[in-house]
C-alpha cells in the first residue's frame, strides 16, 4: 500500500509542478463545456423559410403570420420565379408555396393543398424542418375548424378532431443544455483520464524512468495502480468542475444522487484509465500513444449516441454501440443528473460499466510486461 | 588489495546465456563468473552487447537461450527476486528532472518499500555519502550532469543492494566527476558490494579487477587486468583492448 503512496505523491507533484499542464487540466474543461455547450445545439432554430403566397386572402395572411411569429422560422420573401436559383444556391432550407384558391377550398370544405419544398442535403434538418411547418399547418387547422364551428355549430357532428396534448418530462423546457452539458461532461472525462494515463507511461518509456522502475520488485498490481489512482483522483476533480460548471452556469437542476454518480464515475474510469494503460502497452512513443487512444477515443465518442441517436444508426451498427462504454456512462449520467434515476433504474448499465472496467483493467494488467520478451 | 576481494562466493554466474533479436544475435554464448566484492568491467565499442547483457541480468530482458543467476537466483524464473537485491543506473539519466533531488531518494526508496523512518534516514545518508545535502531542495533538471548521475546512483542504492549494475553510467561525464564517481565504486566494492560496470572508456577498466572483453557479441578474453596485461604483454588496457579486438578481426 505504501509503494502506491508513493506513487500517487510523486505523480500529483509532477502535475502541480506542470503549470501549464494544471492549466490544461482544469481551466480548459471549463471553456470547453461554456463553448461547446453553447454550440453544439441539437435543437434546430433560424430555419430559412420562404413563402410564396398566390392566394392573397385573408386566410393566407393569417397563415403567413403563424409562421413569422415562430422562433423556428426566418420568413424570407421572393418572387417565385427565383425559388429554384435560391434553392441552388443554398438560401433557402425550405418553401410553402400556397396557392390561388386556398381560402376558397379550405372554406367550401373541399381539400386545400399547399405545397412544400424542402432542401434534404442534411436529411436530419429536412425532417425537423417538416416537422415544424406541419406543425403550424396544424394548429392553423385546429384554429380554423373552431372558427367554422362557432359560425355553424350544427356541422359539429361531422367534424372530428383530435387534440393530441403533449407533456414533457424531466426537461420541461426542453433546454437542450439539459441534454449536452452532461454528455460534453462525459466526453471531457473520457478524454482527459485516458490520454493522460497513456501518455504518462509512454512518457516514462521515453525518458527511460520507466526501466528504473521495471528494474525494481514492484509488482504489476502496484504500478497499475500507482499510475491510476493519481489519474483516477484527478478525473474525479474534473467530474466536479464540471458539474458545477454545469449547474451554476447552465443552471441545469442535478435531481439525483452525487454518490451514485461518484460510483458510476468510478466504474467509467476504470474502463479509461485501462484504456489508457493498455496503449501504452503497445506505444512506444508519445505520438504512437496519441493515435492509438485517438482510435479508441473517436470510436467512443460517434458510437455513444451523443451526436447522432442510436436509433438512426444501422442495426448491425447499433448492436455495436453496446461495446461502446461512453454509450452507458452518458445514459447514467443524464439518468442521474436529469431524472434522478436510481441504482436499481440503471442497473443494466451499471452492470456492462462494471464488467466493461474490470476487463479493461485486468486486460492492461495481464498485457503490462516488467521485462522485454 | 582488500580482504573482501579473496571471498570465493560468486554472486553473478551465467552459462552460454544468448540473445537474438530476429537473426541478429547480440549476445553469444555469454559465460561469466563475478566474485562478491568485485568489480567487473565490461569492455567494448558500442553495439558489442554489453547492455544487452546487463539487461538480460537485471531481468528486464528475457534470453533467448543459456542460464544465469544473479546473488544466486535464476535471471528467468527468479527474475522478480533479484530486483529487490541489486542496484541498476542505465547510461540514460533515469531520475525524474521535475522532481526534487531529495523527492526523487524518497520516491526510488518508497518503491522498493522502504518505511517512512527508513527512508528518512536513507535519503539523509545517500545525500550525505554523495555530498548532495546543500541541492536537496533544488530542482534535479538544474543539476549538473555529474551531480545528476551522483544522484542516480544515490538512488540506486537506496534500499542497499548486494550488487550494483552500471551501464555506461559515466557517459559524457566531465573527468573530475568521474574520478570522484570512481572513489565512490571503489568505497562500496570495499564494504563487500559487488560492483556491475560497462564502460568504452579504457582508463576506467584499469579501476577494474576483473575485465572481459565483448566484440561482436562475443567475449573475446576475460580475466584479472594484471593477468591479463601480462599474459599478453601490454602495458594498459586500451593497448590490450586494441591488441585483443585485432586478434578477434583477424581470427
Amino acid at each position: 500500500m505504501s509503494v502506491i503512496r508513493h506513487f500517487v505523491k510523486k505523480e500529483f507533484r509532477q502535475v502541480f509542478r506542470d503549470k501549464q499542464m494544471l492549466r490544461m487540466l482544469l481551466i480548459v474543461p471549463i471553456v470547453q463545456l461554456i463553448v461547446l455547450g453553447n454550440a453544439i445545439n441539437l435543437d434546430v432554430k433560424h430555419v430559412r423559410l420562404a413563402i410564396f403566397d398566390h392566394d392573397h386572402s385573408e386566410v393566407s395572411r393569417d397563415l403567413l403570420s403563424r409562421f413569422r411569429s415562430s422562433d423556428y422560422f426566418d420568413i424570407i420573401l421572393a418572387d417565385q420565379s427565383k425559388l429554384s436559383a435560391l434553392m441552388d444556391r443554398g438560401k433557402i432550407d425550405i418553401s410553402v408555396v400556397i396557392p390561388e384558391g386556398f381560402a376558397r377550398d379550405l372554406g367550401s370544405g373541399s381539400t386545400a393543398k399547399a405545397q412544400l419544398i424542402v432542401d434534404a442535403q442534411n436529411s436530419n434538418l429536412a425532417g425537423i424542418a417538416t416537422g415544424y411547418v406541419n406543425g403550424v399547418f396544424g394548429s392553423f387547422q385546429e384554429d380554423f375548424r373552431n372558427r367554422m364551428l362557432e359560425k355553424n355549430p350544427d356541422i359539429k357532428s361531422k367534424i372530428h378532431s383530435v387534440e393530441v396534448v403533449s407533456r414533457v418530462f424531466y426537461n420541461p423546457e426542453m433546454n437542450t443544455y439539459f441534454a449536452t452539458i452532461p454528455g460534453i461532461a462525459v466526453l471531457l472525462l473520457t478524454i482527459i483520464t485516458t490520454l493522460i494515463n497513456a501518455l504518462n507511461i509512454v512518457r516514462e518509456k521515453e525518458i527511460g524512468t520507466l526501466e528504473q522502475l521495471m528494474v525494481t520488485p514492484i509488482s504489476k498490481f502496484q504500478f497499475v495502480m500507482g499510475k491510476s489512482l493519481p489519474f483516477a483522483i484527478l478525473g474525479y476533480i474534473e467530474l466536479a468542475i464540471a458539474l458545477a460548471v454545469g449547474m451554476l452556469w447552465f443552471k441545469i437542476p442535478f435531481a439525483g444522487s452525487f454518490l451514485l454518480l461518484a460510483f458510476s464515475a468510478a466504474l467509467f474510469l476504470m474502463t479509461t484509465l485501462g484504456a489508457g494503460l493498455l496503449v501504452s502497452t503497445v506505444a512506444q512513443t508519445q505520438q504512437q500513444a496519441l493515435f492509438t487512444a485517438w482510435f479508441f477515443l473517436v470510436f467512443c465518442i460517434i458510437m455513444s449516441g451523443f451526436l447522432t441517436p442510436i436509433e438512426n444508426m444501422p442495426t448491425a451498427l447499433q448492436y455495436l454501440t453496446y461495446l461502446d462504454p461512453l454509450r452507458y456512462m452518458i445514459k447514467v449520467t443524464r439518468g442521474i443528473f436529469l431524472k434522478g434515476s436510481t441504482f436499481f433504474d440503471l442497473k443494466y448499465e451499471l452492470a456492462a460499466m462494471a464488467i466493461y472496467g474490470t476487463a479493461m483493467f485486468a486486460l492492461a494488467i495481464f498485457r503490462f510486461r516488467k521485462s522485454t520478451t | 588489495m582488500n580482504a573482501v576481494i579473496e571471498d570465493s562466493n560468486i554472486v553473478v554466474e551465467t552459462h552460454d546465456l544468448t540473445r537474438k533479436f530476429g537473426k541478429f544475435v547480440a549476445v553469444d554464448k555469454l559465460n561469466i563468473a563475478v566474485k562478491r566484492g568485485e568489480i567487473f568491467g565490461f569492455l567494448g565499442a558500442n553495439g558489442a552487447g554489453k547492455t544487452t547483457a546487463i539487461r538480460m541480468l537485471c531481468g528486464l530482458l528475457e534470453p533467448t537461450s543459456g542460464t544465469g543467476t544473479v546473488a544466486g537466483f535464476d535471471i528467468v524464473k527468479q527474475a522478480e527476486r533479484i530486483k529487490s537485491r541489486i542496484g541498476y543506473m542505465s547510461q540514460k539519466f533515469s531520475l525524474y528532472n521535475d522532481l526534487k533531488v531529495e523527492e526523487n531518494l524518497e520516491f526510488y526508496g518508497g518503491v522498493y518499500g522502504l518505511d517512512s523512518r527508513a527512508l528518512k534516514q536513507h535519503i539523509h545518508e545517500t545525500l550525505e555519502r554523495m555530498n548532495l545535502q546543500h541541492v536537496r531542495t533544488k530542482m534535479t533538471a538544474e543539476l549538473p550532469l555529474g551531480w545528476k548521475q551522483k544522484l542516480a546512483l544515490g538512488a540506486a542504492l537506496m534500499h542497499n543492494p548486494d550488487i550494483i549494475f552500471l551501464d555506461e553510467a559515466t557517459g559524457g561525464v566531465d573527468p573530475v566527476a568521474r574520478r570522484d564517481f570512481w572513489d565512490m565504486i571503489h568505497d562500496l566494492a570495499a564494504h563487500g558490494k559487488t560492483i556491475f560496470v560497462t564502460t568504452h572508456y579504457m582508463d576506467e577498466a584499469e579501476y577494474c579487477h576483473k575485465i572481459s572483453i565483448m566484440h561482436q557479441s562475443r567475449v573475446l578474453i576475460q580475466g584479472k587486468v594484471g593477468d591479463l596485461k601480462v599474459q599478453t604483454g601490454m602495458k594498459t588496457v586500451e593497448e590490450l583492448f586494441k591488441h585483443v579486438v585485432t586478434q578477434g578481426d583477424s581470427a
